[in-house]
């Protein structure tokens, strides 16, 4: 369909789902699976990183939104994402704050550095 | 081109990397403010309407997106994105000619076939029912509408808290967008710079050999 956008995703703990809800990018209906994931105590690493790799695969997805604590768990899926869309951004918890030293793109960019380069 | 224009270049691109961290980093602090501002106000909306009142149990079966996001590759290999809110289609126009249906929604088999044995009253008042409006479509009720606004959600009337943290998650939302070009705009100049660092050392090397050459001779 020429034109139509592409979703929001987000995986997070209850209160960050129920936020980007609130705001309108949920989609939910017996068709299509949701582009959302409710991380609690229970979910499995498992779950986590089949819901990511799912969201990487849709073509109807442009960002996905993942609480940073809940990204260090899968770590790997999210380093091995070279691609620019879907846009994969690392968003504080309520119980986590933002870490810059944790983020994959500002490690990727980080990490260009060397004395030799300087020469 | 030479190495002299090679290091300008270089030392460009390098200034340019560091304008576009810094940005990413401003945006990355107003993002985490918004999105902290918008669970102070939730919280504060839990605690006048109750825990479970504000909480994915309050999630409709249907929900359809209100925003959606334009993503554009442009010719640099930056990509671009943009969100687009959609306008929320209003109910009063669909229901002129229909009834709302108030009583719960009977999800079991309907009994078509009517006895033979009616009585003549029921047959009467079936009638006279189905007169009234022949042509009812019955409509869900207004809270299954998947388009409608999240926070009705949470009931018809909800604290101004409520209100807050929605406006919080829009802007959020609108700035995740944005974020998102600035992180793949960061990540191609920093493969630009890491190129641009090869081609300078090779150059290096040709140089220096080529002085190293003149020198023997």
């Amino acid at each position: 369909m020429a034109g139509r956008g592409k979703l929001i995703a987000v995986i997070g703990d209850e209160d960050t789902c129920t936020g980007f809800l609130l705001g309108g990018i949920g989609e939910l209906n017996k068709n299509r699976k949701p582009n959302f994931l409710v991380v609690e105590k229970d979910t499995s690493i498992t779950e986590i990183e089949e819901t990511f790799k799912s969201f990487l695969a849709r073509n109807d997805i442009g960002i996905i939104l993942i609480n940073q604590f809940i990204a260090e768990m899968i770590r790997h899926a999210i380093d091995g994402h070279m691609q620019s869309i879907p846009a994969v951004l690392e968003i504080p918890s309520k119980e986590h704050p933002y870490d810059a030293s944790k983020d994959s793109i500002l490690r990727r960019a980080k990490g260009m550095y060397s004395a030799d380069d300087f020469r | 081109m030479g190495l002299s224009e090679l290091e300008d270049s270089l030392d460009a691109r390098l200034l340019l990397f560091m304008e576009q961290l810094e940005l990413l980093e401003e945006k990355r602090s107003t993002l985490n403010s918004l999105i902290e501002q918008g669970w102070f106000s939730m919280s504060k909306a839990r605690y006048s309407m109750g825990n479970k009142q504000v909480s994915a149990l309050q999630y409709a079966s249907e929900i359809e997106p209100l925003v959606c996001v334009h993503a554009r590759t442009l010719g640099s290999g930056d990509v671009e994105f943009c969100t687009e809110r959609v306008a929320q289609s209003k109910e009063s126009g669909k229901d002129v000619s229909s009834i709302e249906d108030i009583g719960p929604q009977e999800e079991g088999v309907r009994r078509r076939n009517k006895p033979k044995n009616v009585t003549p009253e029921k047959e009467a008042n079936d009638e006279a029912s189905s007169e009234k409006a022949p042509d009812v479509t019955p409509v869900r009720k207004s809270d299954q509408n998947p388009q409608q606004d999240p926070l009705k959600w949470f009931g018809i009337l909800v604290p101004q808290s409520l209100k807050q943290a929605q406006s919080s998650f829009k802007q959020v939302i609108e700035l995740s967008a944005e974020i998102a070009a600035l992180q793949t705009t960061v990540l191609n100049t920093r493969q630009e710079l890491k190129k641009s660092m090869k081609d300078k050392h090779f150059l290096r090397k040709e140089t220096s050999a080529a002085q190293a050459d003149e020198a023997a001779e």
